[in-house]
């Protein structure tokens, strides 16, 4: 028989994030952990990168992966990749025009000058972090790679809800959204995971977001 | 200074220079090809384009069917932080064409460090004034006709000489701003001004080539003018700050002075340097919903002092401007007002009025661009009065742009 859920004590508002739902605590296993995300209005907030990482247990690792980061008319695509440390990220240049993609983020600096039909070697990021891209000729481009050593890692979809199935034990999870200006520290809480079901929690933010970038037609800026 | 024709073959040579140097390296040229034709209707008076005292490009003698510019702009990396630009167009010129290069620079451009970016550009350029002109080509994505302030700075203000940029990238550091300062020194405008005091502000879109002329020379109106000229041994300089909330909101500030010694004359060209200072401020506010607001303010005066008899022409102008993006339509409104006063002098050159522009455009894919736009004038002129016959007009100039662009960055 199913236990009753336990509602759980809402975090202090002056922190950016409140949680509001509930999580169910059955007994053992694996549990299905969905996390929904809202804005101060209630609104979901897709693309926020979430990551769970075990308190306790000497976690897994998650593997390397060798992903890509295009340029696509004069944007980065994906605007947000989220790699486990070690990956490698490939940035093929697929526009006509040439950029030079930059990083001066401590957890990777790095400068690539992308010509086009010329092809460059993977980028490796060894550091957990933000990565934040820019292109060193179209100051509108703009893209942030984030490097974790969180075994459980993903963004949050079209209606704002991310999930992984967790083992049983102490979570540190943390939100990180490019609008969402934060040291990071505050976008971070613990959780217990406890059992073999299904556990949902919506977070809402504390802080408004930042407005989304413009969209304008390039023939505007040159 | 240098003919227009001559400007053409020197021009031709940087071309060739440019695409020699292209075909012996790796790097790749981004270039882009457009025209930019015009039907045109107008009762305004010959144009200051022409010599005349029109506020406006076109005038009632034009001919309905006009070249609004043809242009070739490249941009060729030399070395990895190194880069040539050269935006050459070709303008009508009542019956003739005008040819050369509206900006023709070399640029360094580190990559940023912790934050901070350094850039560096030495050639012929357009000072950060305006905010409207964002376009490639110093265009305005909004508007034919650029404000009275950018109209002032198309035909006679340009940079000649080496500006550096100090930007402190905010926005890649987790904030909302972004700060940059501006400096730099320069020659060859010590002729900014004289169009300014001899017939006043207009609302064009013709950009004067560097080492170009404005207006026709010879009688019976005295107003052709050379503004990129160098007359005294003085270097002239300008300074700038410009703030940034993400990419909603940029702030310029401008202090301007080419500092050219106002009783200096070249009697071999019998041409004057015209001491021009001004101050320009802006903002340009823009929402995800596809508005944009653009507020702008410049004030100044130039000055001659031949033989010590000192005249100087204050001015001062400034314009708002409202836009609003559906898709590929853009509806655009704007008012500028100006004025020219004198002093030392009975009248001579003094102006005040004010214009209204209405634009819609249509930019269906990268390629195409269709821009309707209504323009009048409202002014008093002292010098219209002089050789017109009244100094108070209405003038009206409506257009039908169509525009076709090609090349590597619109592909």
């Amino acid at each position: 028989m199913r236990p009753p859920a336990r509602r759980r004590k809402p975090f202090p508002v002056a922190s950016l994030l409140m949680l509001l739902g509930v999580l169910a605590c059955p007994a053992a296993g694996a549990a299905n952990l969905v996390i929904r995300l809202q804005a101060m209005d209630g609104k979901v907030v897709p693309g926020a990168v979430i990551t769970a990482r075990p308190i306790d247990a000497t976690a897994r690792k998650a593997a390397a992966v060798h992903a890509v980061m295009d340029q696509v008319d004069r944007a980065f695509v994906p605007d947000v990749l989220v790699v486990p440390v070690g990956s490698t990220v490939t940035f093929p240049n697929s526009d006509s025009i040439s950029h030079q993609i930059y990083s001066f983020s401590s957890a990777k600096r790095f400068q690539l000058p992308l010509y086009r039909g010329t092809p460059y070697p993977p980028v490796l990021f060894d550091q957990p972090g933000v990565v934040t891209l820019g292109c060193n000729i179209h100051d509108e481009m703009l893209a942030y790679l984030v490097v974790t050593d969180a075994p459980y890692f993903g963004r949050t979809d079209s209606a704002g809800s991310w999930s992984a199935d967790l083992g049983p034990g102490r979570y540190r999870i943390s939100i990180w959204h490019p609008r969402l200006h934060s040291d990071g520290a505050d976008l971070e809480r613990e959780l217990t995971v406890g059992s073999d079901d299904r556990a949902e929690i919506t977070v809402r933010l504390a802080k408004p977001l930042a407005p989304a970038p413009v969209n304008r037609p390039h023939s505007w800026d040159y | 200074m240098p003919h227009p024709q001559v400007n053409l073959r020197l021009g031709g040579a940087v071309l060739a220079m440019v695409l020699a140097l292209a075909c012996g390296t790796a790097r790749a040229t981004d270039w882009q090809l457009s025209i930019d034709t015009r039907l045109v209707s107008s009762d305004a008076d010959r144009s200051v384009m022409d010599g005349g005292f029109g506020p406006v490009r076109f005038d009632r003698e034009d001919a309905a069917l006009q070249l609004g510019r043809l242009r070739l702009a490249l941009t060729q990396a030399i070395a990895e932080l190194w880069s040539v630009h050269l935006d050459a167009s070709v303008y009508d010129d009542k019956g003739g064409a005008l040819a050369g290069f509206s900006e023709a620079f070399v640029q360094w451009r580190p990559y940023p460090r912790a934050g901070y970016r350094l850039r560096l550009k030495a050639g012929g350029f357009y000072a950060p004034v305006s905010l409207e002109n964002r376009a490639a080509g110093w265009d305005s994505p909004y508007t034919l006709s650029y404000s009275a302030i950018d109209s002032w700075l198309a035909v006679e203000v340009r940079t000649l000489g080496l500006e550096a940029n100090l930007d402190w990238l905010g926005t890649r550091l987790g904030h909302d701003f972004d700060l940059g300062v501006t400096a730099a020194v320069f020659g060859w405008n010590q002729g900014a001004g004289t169009v300014l005091a001899g017939t006043g502000f207009s609302l064009t879109d013709r950009q004067t080539p560097l080492f170009g002329r404005v207006g026709q020379p010879g009688p019976p109106l005295p107003t052709s003018s050379e503004p990129f000229v160098q007359i005294d041994g003085r270097l002239g300089g300008y300074g700038g700050l410009e703030a940034r909330y993400l990419d909603r909101l940029t702030l310029r500030v401008l202090r301007y002075d080419n500092r050219a010694d106002p009783s200096a004359t070249n009697t071999v060209a019998n041409t004057i340097a015209w001491n021009t200072r001004f101050t320009s401020a802006g903002l340009r506010a823009e929402s995800a919903g596809g508005w944009t607001g653009i507020v702008q303010w410049l004030q100044g005066e130039t000055r001659i002092a031949p033989g010590g008899f000192e005249i100087e022409w204050p001015f001062e102008s400034a314009y708002a401007l409202v836009s609003r993006r559906w898709g590929p339509h853009t509806f655009s409104g704007r008012y500028d007002r100006f004025s020219v006063e004198v002093r030392g002098i009975d009248g001579d050159g003094a102006q005040s009025g004010h214009a209204w522009t209405a634009a819609y455009g249509f930019e269906p894919n990268a390629h195409w661009r269709f821009t309707l736009e209504w323009l009048q004038v409202q002014a008093s002129s002292y010098n219209r009065d002089e050789y017109v016959g009244s100094p108070w007009s209405v003038q009206t100039q409506v257009q039908l742009a169509v525009r076709y662009s090609l090349g590597s960055t619109n592909r």
